[in-house]
């Protein structure tokens, strides 16, 4: 390789220079206005599907209410929305909690998704309803509310997922007290107004910030640990309870984990599309999605250790209650779901992302980015499907004796996913109206503690890592 | 946070092959103290072969106890080695430089100790032969290859290659370096041991690639080690506690959870013996610490789930098993100190930033940590067949020998002495990892604070 070419390789793995702080803070805050007709135009489809989904949901409730073997594809749906919404926040946590620079200007796309529980919490609504007692004639069937009273499951999981959106909320607002004094200087309207009023004063003196990172510490622990909670409550009380028999451990924690992969795709899709669309080529680094990427592939990996380590216990134990549960959830009614979930939430987005080159770019990224949340959503009615399939009367059985047929969806569970997915995309969408897509302060902190240096005949990036 | 510290290379070089070039005062009584136990459960040893375990305390019900108990523990330990060099070097964390030797070096002695229990609990270990060699095929008497009994010891060697030859590799640079300062015999040792080492930017280049893509593929074996010790157990549904989906990913995180600690136990002593206070740094602690504070409660997570769907099955055998672990002398007393040394003592401490810079602090907390998880193991393993049940009519508690102790003795002190043997010819902290964390740290000036920095190479 000549000299030039020497140059010109190594410039082509440059980090990208840094932006001055009042650029970055006048361009950030201008993305809120100025949406394009394309933009419009999604946002007007998004809303329309989600009221129709609404509509769906109460017109099912109304009219099969009392059928609770009509609502696997409801119940699916909220765990999906769960993991989606719940799970994307902690990318604003966790890397920052081991003091990751890159993901700095993207938290706040992340905690976007807080906002987007409120589909979730709509979802679970009717749901809750018809969630069977835990007592029915004298018996109660096998939960994890042993002495508890009947009505427990709906009160706590009801009450988690509020408490989940609003902690979500406070991790948000906590995160955004410096962009909105940014948007009360650096815009006009109504956004300056609400900037104003949002700010509450932040002039950003020692103190302001010292309390801003112990609030983002706060609510970032409290909103793992609730989500953790609220994942072990949802995947018990509207899954694994419903099926006599399926007795199974690593379940909630492979519904957590699945979430986190989930919420991180959702993440990678929300930043492909801003960076694309909003023009933040130069803030949204390719950085971003390479490290995204690793942090998916580990998570499709620890996907698939999870599902085997329950699957080769059920296999190995060929007691009734082993046999019915692999019937009813892998064998059975759900075989296609199940091969399909398998290729799409495990083999495609292993073998996309296990290459450098795709994690270094951002098209194929989204692609697996998008594989991996049709794969979770197949994986969701897979699990909760043929669990409501389950007849109420069957429910206190030692074992399933008697697996239920394929569910197929109806109209209005088509309607009402639709929906929920819509709903989600809508808020998100909606919410970058209001606030800056990428943070403001994150951004100008993360030129701050990063700066591009020339490394022996390369380069590299010098990152301070303060306590 | 790595903090920037200077210091020249002469120093470094002097320092680090302290061990080598000279003998410690200490060395020498240590190791042979450390080889007269060892020689004595040598002896047990043999003499339990020749005796039959009839001389163990192992008798109907309860045939898996202190051996196996001993077996998951070492094995669980070895996972230190994986977690620190392979993960850490993964996501880059520069702290991890001083800590890697030591831990890939405890992988490996620590699988080797415990590739012996299974051994000498078969009772007649060259029997062990026939899982290699399958025997009377014709009537279908042959080692049952979908067993995880099987499983186990493909996995532990495969673990232990893998690893040692992690090990090796890291070890490169260091023995080119130790082979241009000695002469003699040991120089011919180096000289055929550092395969030609010369450190020309080819070699380096080998050498970083070969480390990372070691980590790469080792890291789906140390998952799978600790798993497959894990579907030992969990396979048998007819063993009440054991029969959970839970187990694999339980022990996994349990194994990272006492190995880091073994880690740290091994840091503070390697810290006061060499007098390595300029590279095993408080702040390696502190990272440490914090890492394993992550650890420990996704560890109790798992514990609180493994707990809850025991009960949850509302099944009377399994009911009866808990209470007997819990409430029952002596196992509640068991149970107590195990869940207080796992993790009520030590993670509360381990949240103040001034125990987790203390070592002394530090070395006693991971101790208890391990002391704890060692009960874990023997709380899961024992009372689940010695629990009384309708169809046992010989039933004793079980109460280890003082041959089973001698040999529990017996592995930690030939750990140890394997150690410093091996402290004696090869360097523990790593050389080079010393050297490049020089480079690759810096401070920075923001605002008025001096904040330290790495330096991270363009993809």
């Amino acid at each position: 390789m000549t000299n030039e070419a020497v140059a010109h390789e190594s410039d082509h793995h440059a980090p990208p220079p840094n932006v001055a702080a009042d650029v970055v803070a006048r361009e950030l805050v201008a993305t809120t206005t100025g949406a394009s007709g394309r933009f419009k135009a999604w946002t007007w489809i998004l809303g329309i599907l989600s009221v129709v989904g609404i509509a769906a949901l109460i017109v099912k409730f109304i009219d099969q209410g009392d059928d609770s073997t009509k609502w696997g594809y409801v119940a699916a749906m909220v765990s999906f929305l769960l993991s989606v919404a719940g799970g994307a926040p902690m990318v604003a946590m966790a890397p920052v909690m081991a003091k990751a620079n890159w993901v700095r200007p993207i938290t706040r796309i992340a905690s976007l998704f807080s906002f987007a529980g409120i589909a979730t919490l709509i979802m679970l609504i009717p749901l809750v309803a018809i969630l069977p007692p835990l007592v029915t004639e004298g018996a109660r069937r096998r939960t994890i509310w042993y002495m508890a009273p009947d009505y427990s499951p709906h009160i706590w999981s009801t009450l988690g997922l509020v408490l989940l959106l609003l902690t979500g909320i406070m991790l948000f607002y906590s995160a955004a007290l410096p962009d909105f004094a940014s948007m009360r200087d650096h815009s006009t309207g109504w956004r300056q107004r609400l900037g104003k009023r949002l700010a509450r004063g932040w002039v950003g003196t020692d103190v302001q910030w010292r309390t801003l990172r112990m609030r983002i510490g706060m609510f970032g622990t409290f909103y793992f640990l609730i989500l953790v909670f609220v994942n072990f409550l949802i995947s018990t009380d509207f899954g694994q309870s419903m099926v006599p028999g399926w007795r199974d451990a690593i379940f909630p924690m492979y519904h957590t984990v699945s979430g986190f992969q989930a919420g991180v795709a959702g993440v990678v899709i929300a930043l492909y599309f801003s960076r694309k669309y909003m023009k933040l080529e130069k803030y949204i680094h390719l950085d971003a999605f390479w490290s995204l990427g690793r942090l998916l592939f580990a998570l499709t990996l620890l996907w698939i250790y999870f599902f085997y380590s329950s699957f080769i216990v059920f296999w190995y134990g060929r007691s009734m209650n082993d046999i019915a549960t692999l019937d009813l959830l892998i064998k059975g009614p759900m075989i296609y779901a199940f091969f399909a979930g398998m290729i799409l939430l495990w083999f495609v987005p292993w073998w996309i992302l296990i290459w450098n080159k795709v994690r270094r770019g951002t098209g194929a990224m989204v692609v697996g980015s998008f594989v991996i949340l049709l794969g979770l959503l197949i994986d969701r009615i897979r699990t909760f499907v043929p669990a409501w399939s389950v007849p109420p009367e069957n429910i206190h059985q030692k074992w399933l004796q008697e697996i239920p047929a394929t569910v197929w969806p109806d109209v209005f569970d088509i309607l009402i996913m639709a929906g929920g997915i819509s709903l989600v995309a809508f808020t998100v969408m909606m919410m970058t109206r209001v606030i800056p897509v990428l943070s403001v302060w994150q951004v100008q902190e993360f030129n701050l503690l990063a700066k591009p240096i020339r490394y022996i005949k390369g380069h590299a990036t010098l990152v301070a890592k303060p306590d | 946070m790595q903090q920037r510290r200077e210091l020249d290379q002469v120093y470094t070089n002097r320092k680090l092959l302290n061990g080598q070039l000279d003998t410690p005062k200490w060395w020498l009584p240590t190791v042979s103290i450390l080889g007269v136990v060892v020689l004595i459960g040598v002896v047990v040893i043999a003499t339990m072969i020749n005796k039959g375990l009839g001389v163990t305390g192992l008798a109907r019900p309860v045939y898996w106890g202190l051996f196996i108990t001993t077996f998951v523990f070492w094995v669980g330990i070895s996972h230190a080695g994986i977690m620190i060099s392979a993960i850490l070097r993964l996501t880059q964390a520069e702290w991890r430089r001083p800590v890697t030797r030591a831990a890939e070096l405890l992988t490996v002695f620590s699988l080797l100790t415990a590739l012996v229990f299974p051994l000498i609990h078969a009772g007649r270990p060259w029997r062990i032969a026939y899982w290699i060699m399958p025997y009377d095929v014709a009537r279908g008497i042959y080692p049952n290859i979908r067993s995880p009994l099987i499983m186990d010891p493909v996995a532990i060697s495969t673990y232990l290659t893998g690893s040692t030859l992690f090990l090796y590799i890291a070890l490169l640079p260091d023995l080119g370096n130790l082979r241009d300062r000695t002469t003699g015999w040991k120089n011919a040792m180096y000289t055929v041991l550092a395969l030609g080492w010369r450190g020309n930017p080819r070699q380096w280049k080998m050498q970083t690639v070969g480390g990372i893509l070691l980590s790469a593929l080792m890291l789906p074996i140390f998952v799978s080690v600790h798993s497959i010790v894990s579907w030992d157990f969990a396979i048998a549904a007819a063993v009440e506690g054991w029969h959970s989906t839970i187990f694999a990913p339980y022990f996994v995180i349990g194994a990272v959870h006492s190995g880091v600690s073994a880690v740290v136990t091994m840091m503070a002593l390697m810290r006061w013996l060499w007098k390595w206070d300029d590279f095993i740094r408080p702040e390696h602690f502190d990272a440490l610490a914090r890492l394993l504070i992550v650890v420990a409660t996704g560890w109790l997570a798992f514990t609180f789930l493994e707990l809850t769907f025991a009960l949850y099955g509302q099944d009377a055998p399994e009911i009866a098993l808990r209470e007997m672990q819990m409430f029952q002398w002596p196992w509640n007393a068991l149970f107590i100190t195990f869940f207080l040394t796992a993790y009520l003592i030590p993670v509360p401490m381990w949240l103040f930033k001034r125990v987790r810079t203390n070592i002394a602090l530090m070395f006693w907390t991971s101790i208890l940590v391990n002391v704890g998880m060692w009960l874990e193991r023997f709380l899961i393993i024992v009372p689940g067949l010695a629990r009384r049940t309708p169809f046992v009519y010989t039933w004793e508690a079980y109460r280890p020998s003082p041959v089973e102790w001698t040999i529990f003795i017996w592995s930690f002190a030939w750990v140890t002495f394997l150690m410093l043997l091996f402290s004696r010819f090869f360097p523990l902290v790593p050389l080079f990892e010393a050297k490049e964390s020089q480079v690759f740290t810096d401070d920075v000036m923001i605002g008025r604070a001096k904040v330290p920095a790495i330096v991270r190479e363009a993809d």
